[in-house]
């Protein structure tokens, strides 16, 4: 039996949900990349990108109680910004005519790039959500999916900066399974403080019953646009990762499709925890991974082959039958338990932090 | 035993107040003595009118730190409708609402609780996916406090109302009587100069009322606020009262002492004879 009062064993145990999440990423990275496989490397890459998105997008959506569907705008912020800053040196001018002096001339390291990227998504986060934070349940809904269609429409024609319609090629590819992994287990570190943190306990407290919340003292509009900014940061750096990953840009990558995949994964995983968020995206990127395998036709010619999109079929009857049966999703909205002897103080992080 | 928080003082009334950010509310080191010294919150003139409809009519009173009042009156008076009034969830049509001399009345609710005046609802309104001490904590986190001393002190708050064993419990799992208990905590953190009770005891066994005016009458002592209490139960409200306000369709009809009270005709028209 593990002697959970010494400092140190409470010590794991207060970060025993993260530290769970990460070794588990951490083995399937390693596995995958010891297998050598290149197609399997790229899902999981993507893959990963996706815990940095879902995790961003639990921070907002899991605390505050308020869907999103405007944080993949976001991404193609900080995925175009990123692009500024890293793209094709000789060809930039060429792509995006429109860019100042210093962009055009100078290119800066991918990292730094993707932070300033994450930046600037933040800042118009924090201009849009001083206008949408105001608002509630489903009118805020609603107000984050006119965000999204106006970044969309505002990259699609502001060619001199974006390419447009057509998109911009030549980012370099850096973005290898092992720096997703990295943005990863710092957005899920992000994640984890944040929830325990004052900010993120009046931000529930709102989510729960915003009236009371007021009454207790919490500025709900404050709060709300703080976790917003934050999240947005974070989407904003997975939009830079994603660049970097598939080595273009196009705006369409950034809109619905994204939108739709990245939410299902939240809302099977379970939106009010962190844990939900990172599962979700395990589970959802090996089922649909292996469904595009059927309509592929895994088992040659004369095999089973699933019709086309059934994909997508799948994925959508999949989350139905989480709304209907199971709203709290796969994990119930609870974090990972401490599988030992549980003598709980009242610090401990077994505690359902919904 | 005495919860070690300070009496938390209106600062420098509304104006001033709204300097700091908005994120922070400093712990006030001002003794106990000195918060007692005569804050008042002050309805003046207090007229809310919902389409038409006059809820509650040029209604005065001042609550006096370290007294209980009591606010009676029949179903639809208008007697949650003042108490909205005066922490901000309901912006006056006329008239204004003061906290030590400074209006209040167009503070949002969250700077009201923060100037120091708290309230609980009829209906609970828990955080129910929260655990019982988390639903306090949110109050000390919010004006102020670390997390770890919020959760200090929301011990502290949840052993003196008897609930500190079940503190780790969600919220949405406690008894109905319970729940009423968590509110009156989570008003109390951090000291409020003054507390608005909305019927703490509606649906209560006698056993239990005498529990809750147990708790009601300690608060002035041991928190060195002002109570308002809106009760529909006479045996609690002329229990803890020292004076009682009668409203009837959003007008003062009485105010006095409870003997006062209980032998005017008007409320006894009004109200006792409804009962």
């Amino acid at each position: 039996m593990i002697d959970a009062t010494t400092p140190l064993m409470q010590r794991i145990r207060h970060f025993w949900p993260v530290v769970n999440l990460c070794i588990g990423l951490l083995v399937i990275t390693a596995i995958v990349v010891a297998l050598d496989d290149r197609i399997l490397a790229r899902t999981l890459t993507e893959g990963l990108i996706r815990v940095v998105i879902v995790v961003a997008l639990y921070m907002f959506i899991g605390n505050s109680g308020i869907m999103s569907f405007g944080h993949i705008g976001f991404m193609m912020i900080g995925a175009y910004a990123t692009g500024w800053q890293t793209c094709c040196p000789y060809t930039r001018e060429m792509f995006m005519p429109g860019l100042p002096g210093y962009l055009l001339d100078n290119s800066h390291h991918f990292v730094l790039a993707i932070f300033l990227a994450g930046l600037l998504s933040a800042f118009v986060a924090l201009i849009a959500g001083i206008a949408l934070m105001r608002l509630s349940g489903i009118a805020a809904s609603i107000g984050t999916f006119a965000f999204l269609m106006i970044i969309y429409s505002v990259y699609l024609r502001w060619s001199t900066w974006t390419s447009g319609a057509s998109s911009v090629i030549g980012l370099p590819q850096t973005t290898t399974p092992w720096v997703a992994y990295c943005y990863a287990v710092v957005t899920i570190f992000a994640a984890f403080f944040y929830s325990r943190s004052k900010f993120g306990l009046a931000l529930r407290a709102s989510r729960d019953d915003e009236v009371a919340a007021k009454a207790a003292g919490v500025n709900v509009i404050g709060q709300r646009l703080l976790a917003f900014v934050i999240s947005a940061f974070f989407c904003g750096m997975a939009g830079g990762l994603f660049g970097h990953f598939l080595g273009m840009l196009t705006v369409d990558t950034f809109f619905l499709n994204l939108t739709l995949i990245t939410l299902a994964m939240l809302v099977i995983g379970g939106m009010q925890s962190l844990s939900g968020a990172v599962v979700g995206v395990v589970v959802l990127t090996v089922v649909i991974d292996l469904l595009k395998n059927l309509e592929s036709g895994m088992f040659g010619k004369d095999g089973f082959v699933l019709p086309t999109s059934s994909t997508w079929v799948v994925v959508g009857v999949v989350m139905m039958l989480i709304i209907i049966f199971r709203r709290s999703g796969i994990t119930r909205n609870a974090e990972l338990y401490w599988p030992f002897k549980s003598d709980i103080t009242a610090e401990g992080a077994l505690r359902r932090q919904s | 035993m005495r919860a070690p928080v300070r009496p938390h003082r209106p600062r420098g009334g509304a104006r001033s107040g709204l300097g700091n950010g908005g994120w922070l509310v400093s712990e006030d080191a001002g003794s106990k003595a000195e918060a007692q010294n005569g804050h008042t919150l002050e309805a003046r003139g207090v007229t809310v009118r919902f389409e038409g409809l006059t809820a509650v009519d040029s209604v005065d009173e001042t609550l006096h730190q370290g007294e209980i009042l009591g606010l009676i009156g029949p179903n639809g008076a208008g007697k949650t409708t003042l108490v909205n009034a005066m922490t901000g969830f309901q912006v006056p049509a006329a008239g204004e609402v003061l906290l030590g001399g400074k209006v209040i009345s167009r503070l949002t609710p969250h700077w009201i609780r923060r100037h120091g005046v708290a309230r609980t609802f009829q209906a609970g309104r828990l955080f129910r996916d929260m655990p019982v001490s988390e639903n306090v904590e949110v109050a000390g986190v919010s004006l102020g406090l670390s997390r770890r001393k919020a959760h200090t002190q929301a011990m502290e708050i949840l052993e003196w109302i008897g609930l500190a064993d079940q503190a780790q419990d969600p919220a949405g799992v406690l008894p109905y009587t319970d729940e009423r208990r968590v509110g009156i905590a989570r008003a109390l953190a951090m000291n409020p100069t003054f507390v608005l009770l909305d019927e703490p005891a509606a649906g209560m066994s006698d056993l239990e009322c005498d529990d809750v005016m147990h708790l009601v009458r300690e608060i002035p002592e041991r928190f060195g606020c002002g109570v308002l209490l809106i009760e529909h139960n006479m045996r609690v409200i002329m229990g803890v009262c020292e004076r009682i306000h009668v409203l009837d369709s959003g007008r003062t009809i009485a105010r006095g002492t409870p003997a006062e009270v209980q032998s005017n005709e008007a409320v006894i028209a009004a109200y006792l004879g409804h009962e």
